[in-house]
């Protein structure tokens, strides 16, 4: 019976407060403030980018004190699931962090989003190329693109290498040849976490892709010209293959969750780390200042019978903030405001000091930690292609990352994930 | 004879040494671990912390703000078990002891509710309550908390009252007394180990549950902890002091918790689960 | 009021309440769930009706036939793991064969308070690549490139999961057993006793007839439990690597929020629901031979 009272006290007292709390409404906006929801894709745990974006928000809302922003957060899939939900529901936020390609076309594609190229006219100039293409059919802008992504770079540890005598390969042999020299001394080759199934795709795929194929094939790809089960595309399929089975990737790779990747790098575990460009934000916290000065960023060597660019690498222009189609003129304003506030010149150029590449054209900066200076001199001088997953669409790409695991598994051979991709891609429509 | 009573008592301690081994050395692990450096972790996983580490704590509590997700857990877990418990019974009551033809269609729905997995109601409940206007709010949370509850509690609730015997009821009812009364008075003082039963099993799926507050609330005000913890096992936070240190608050209340009530559970169980 | 009106009354406000929760939540979604199952729609504007297609690309996808092969593995792990286990515990402590049972009791029933989420993570931390046993082969056997390939095999991976959700589960069914072999009359053992029954024929000509009710009653939670399972394995490998060790729950989830097909998901987890029933059927029908046997 003393148990029943006690249970009885700790209902009275937490509930009624709970059904309190439930019952209270939002409270109205005061004067002549303007109150806009953002939904954005942020790791509030995250060490380092969750304290930057909250400065940018603070230098923001400092400069405008009419605008009251309430932001709300996504991360991982769950993003994504989430803003699938509120679309769905009407219930889209004011302000929404989208992707350029096919990730988020579900919103873009269903008219829920402005075009931004009125408020934009006149600055177009002002971003690189790549960030200023089309995302809609009739070249509509959705998003202001924040970041340049280039998603293949090899990150080398020059003190490894000159410690076991070698020098960055200048071929793709030649990096074989290292392998075994590399492993032996207890290293691993190039250290890649696939657990999640897209970084093998993203950071690795796409680059082969151009290198065996061309930026030629690769647009008749995308227009239907060509196929990808095509031999050039085999051919780059078969090379993740060779990679895989002579050892030159993370012991386990399929079970190592993205993050351990650079983990393994970081505490050089691993002579070369194939990832984005945009590790180079966490690496400017998490690498000494000493190793800073060994480490480089460079392109994956040159393939035999390569029909594409030397030295390219795969990248996209990034995601960025658009708006909601529903926003009045007074709102739409505002909403722009916080838009190329973060895009534009300020906000480019506090998130270069993280160690961000903008889409947005700025000088190079000179007090800029020596990794975001590496990333810079970097992307001036590599030839681009695409990333896959901003090419084609969500389900054949899914798909298409998950076979590649098969592939390494040997459940699957690259002719057989080649043609998965084609009968996928034909089925969806291209 | 006697030789295989002691080959028996042999398996018999090997058996549970197993079993608790299994519980207590992961358990033991994590809090160790929680209270080393995520440097430490990586490089000497087995290792004791040398040093009490108590900053994986401070800032996984303060970074993932795991103090409102804490309260938030209490309150959602508290108010839906009471409401799901007191409806399941109610219903119980009224589906084992009336006899109306209605009461085993019912009872049929129910029983089909335990087939029925959250993600196949995801979608359409979002829709339904946004229309409604309690997505992202305490309540939108709660009632769904209550009706995913409902099945299990009352077939918990009608066998175990149906073990109740008709004639306390029906003499109740002669001296003039109403369902209503017969139900406060008698039902619910007989029926207590099964209530405590309820409401610990009730409580503990509430405090657990992941998925329904992930997708039904956006303000971070009204989230709860399996939430917040989940935010330190995306692939990019790569902390696992602080992962572990967030996985210790979120399993350390469970522990006591079960400890206090242990008791409870192990009577109730036995009351729920017979064959009606 | 009548005695029959009143009755009547009080019966609707006792089960009125529930009902409605229940059906507002829970069986109103499911219909429009059903109804989604035979279109095509991918969130806007209306669905188109496709019949059974859903139906058909589904049980033709070798993905699936995988992912029901692991729910069907669960089910096995469940029914034939989890609850002779359980039992075997339950017996051991209601014998008195082991000392400070107690203590055994709430140890092995402990996992059932802690969110499988965090079970998830802790058995990543213990078992993944970077994780401490993986350390510990590789510090012990000198071989930094050990991996635990077993996660790595298409019919194996599950195995993994398969020990976590024993582990996990059997400590429930341990006290469901445990307290209902604690409400048998002891009189009937302790007359079988005198009468020389072995310590075996105890178990199989009284104890266990007795049980197989609740048996039966576990086993039905068993099996639906078993093919809602999600969030563990969800927390755990997502279903990978490549589909190895996905379930119906994740092919459902992956489909409808990751690739925006609402009515192919709606067809999944009819599916699910369908199968849930059958083998519940089949199971009931098992359950009651074997009583009729006994009586």
């Amino acid at each position: 019976m003393k148990m029943k009272r006690l249970l009885i006290l700790a209902f009275v007292s937490f509930l009624i407060p709970s059904l309190l709390i439930a019952a209270g409404t939002k409270e109205s906006a005061a004067d002549g403030v303007i109150e806009l929801s953002v939904y954005h894709y942020l790791d509030q745990t995250d060490k380092t980018t969750a304290p930057n974006f909250q400065h940018l928000v603070d230098v923001f809302e400092a400069a405008n004190p009419d605008i009251k922003l309430s932001f709300e957060y996504g991360y991982g899939e769950s993003f994504h699931d989430k803003l699938q939900t509120m679309a769905m529901s009407g219930q889209l936020p004011d302000i929404v962090l989208l992707y350029p390609g096919e990730r988020t076309s579900q919103v873009t594609s269903a008219g829920l989003v402005k075009d931004l190229r009125p408020y934009l006219s006149g600055h177009e100039d002002e971003f690189a190329d790549m960030a200023m293409q089309a995302q809609g059919e009739n070249g509509e802008i959705w998003e202001l693109p924040e970041d340049i992504s280039i998603t293949s770079i090899m990150y080398t540890n020059n003190r490894l290498l000159a410690e076991l005598g070698l020098e960055y390969p200048k071929s793709y042999e030649e990096l074989l040849t290292q392998g075994p020299v590399i492993r032996k001394a207890g290293l691993i080759p190039i250290s890649i976490a696939n657990k999640d199934a897209w970084p093998m795709q993203s950071c690795v795929a796409g680059m082969l892709v151009e290198r065996a194929c061309g930026m030629e094939w690769w647009d008749k790809a995308l227009s239907g010209e060509a196929s990808y089960d095509d031999p050039e595309f085999v051919y780059a399929m078969e090379i993740i293959k060779e990679l895989n089975d002579k050892q030159m990737f993370s012991p386990g790779t399929n079970q190592l969750a993205y993050g351990q990747g650079l983990d393994d790098f970081v505490n050089e575990r691993a002579v070369y780390l194939l990832d984005g460009g945009w590790t180079v934000n966490s690496m400017v916290g998490e690498l000494t200042d000493e190793q800073k000065t060994y480490m480089s960023l460079e392109s994956f060597p040159d393939i035999p019978n390569q029909k594409g660019q030397s030295l390219s690498v795969s990248a996209t222009a990034g995601q960025g903030f658009g708006m909601n189609a529903k926003l009045n003129e007074k709102e739409a304003e505002a909403a722009w405001k916080w838009i190329w506030f973060y895009s534009g010149p300020e906000g480019s150029a506090i998130r270069q000091q993280y160690g961000r590449l903008p889409a947005y054209n700025l000088d190079e900066p000179e007090d800029a930690d020596p990794m975001i200076k590496k990333l810079i001199a970097f992307a001036g001088k590599v030839p681009m292609g695409y990333v896959m997953d901003s090419v084609i669409a969500a389900e054949p790409i899914g798909t298409f990352n998950i076979n590649l695991q098969n592939m390494m598994f040997d459940t699957m051979s690259p002719m057989e994930v080649a043609q998965d991709l084609e009968r996928m891609v034909s089925s969806v429509g291209r | 004879m006697k030789r295989s009573v002691t080959i028996g008592k042999i398996l018999a301690y090997v058996l549970m040494i197993t079993f608790t081994l299994l519980t207590v050395v992961p358990l033991v692990w994590m809090i160790l671990s929680a209270f080393k450096p995520h440097a430490l972790i990586v490089r000497q996983p087995l290792a004791p912390p040398f040093t009490f580490y108590i900053e994986n704590f401070i800032l996984s509590w303060t970074q993932g703000h795991l103090g409102i997700y804490f309260l938030n857990s209490i309150v959602y877990s508290l108010s839906a078990t009471f409401v799901t418990v007191g409806l399941a019974m109610s219903s119980g009551y009224a589906l084992s002891k009336f006899q109306y033809r209605s009461g085993r269609i019912i009872y049929g729905f129910y029983t089909l509710g335990l087939l029925i997995t959250v993600h196949s109601v995801i979608v359409p409940l979002f829709i339904m309550e946004t229309k409604l206007g309690i997505s992202n709010t305490r309540l939108g949370v709660i009632l769904p908390y209550i009706a995913f509850g409902l099945p299990f509690q009352v077939f918990l609730a009608t066998t175990y009252v149906k073990g109740i015997p008709d004639s306390m009821q029906e003499s109740a009812i002669i001296d003039g007394a109403t369902f209503l009364e017969v139900f406060v008075k008698i039902i619910i003082p007989v029926a207590t180990p099964i209530l405590s039963t309820m409401f610990i099993y009730t409580f503990l799926g509430n405090w657990n549950e992941f998925i329904l507050v992930l997708t039904l609330t956006s303000d971070m005000m009204i989230r709860s902890l399996p939430v917040g913890i989940n935010s330190f096992a995306g692939g990019m936070s790569r902390d696992y002091g602080l992962q572990f240190a967030a996985l210790v608050i979120g399993t350390v209340p469970m522990i006591i918790f079960y400890m206090i009530f242990k008791d409870k559970i192990a009577q109730g169980f036995a009351a729920g689960s017979t064959k009606e | 009021m009548t005695y029959a009106q009143q009755k009547h009354m009080s019966y609707w406000i006792l089960v009125l309440p529930g009902i409605l929760v229940f059906a507002s939540i829970i069986i109103f979604p499911v219909l429009f769930s059903f109804s989604l199952s035979f279109t095509t729609w991918n969130g806007y504007g209306m669905p188109t009706f496709a019949g059974l297609e859903n139906y058909r690309t589904i049980i033709s996808d070798p993905v699936f036939l995988h992912s029901l092969r692991n729910n069907l593995l669960i089910v096995v792990i469940s029914v034939f793991g989890q609850i002779p286990l359980g039992f075997l515990l339950a017996y051991l402590l209601h014998r008195s064969m082991v000392r400070h049972g107690n203590f055994f009791q709430t140890m092995i029933f402990l996992p059932i308070t802690i969110s499988p989420v965090v079970v998830a993570l802790l058995w990543n931390q213990i078992f993944s690549s970077s994780g401490m046993v993986v350390a510990l082969v590789r510090s012990f056997t000198d071989n930094p490139q050990y991996v635990i390939r077993i996660f790595e095999d298409q019919q194996l991976a599950i195995v993994p999961i398969l020990f976590v959700l024993l582990w996990m589960h059997t400590g429930t069914y341990m006290i469901i057993y445990y307290a209902n072999l604690q409400k048998m009359t002891p009189s009937v053992l302790e007359a079988a006793q005198i009468d020389g029954a072995s310590e075996n024929q105890m178990l199989m000509r009284i104890i266990l007839p007795s049980m197989i009710g609740t048996i039966a009653t576990t086993a039905i939670f068993a099996i639906s439990g078993s093919l809602k399972a999600f969030d563990l394995i969800y927390a755990m490998t997502g279903g990978g690597p490549a589909h190895f060790t996905e379930v119906i729950a994740i092919y459902m989830y992956v489909n409808t929020f990751k690739y925006y097909k609402y009515g192919f998901g709606s067809a999944a987890s009819i599916i699910i629901v369908l199968l849930a029933v059958g083998l519940i059927m089949l199971l009931q029908y098992f359950s009651r031979r074997l009583e009729r046997r006994f009586e």
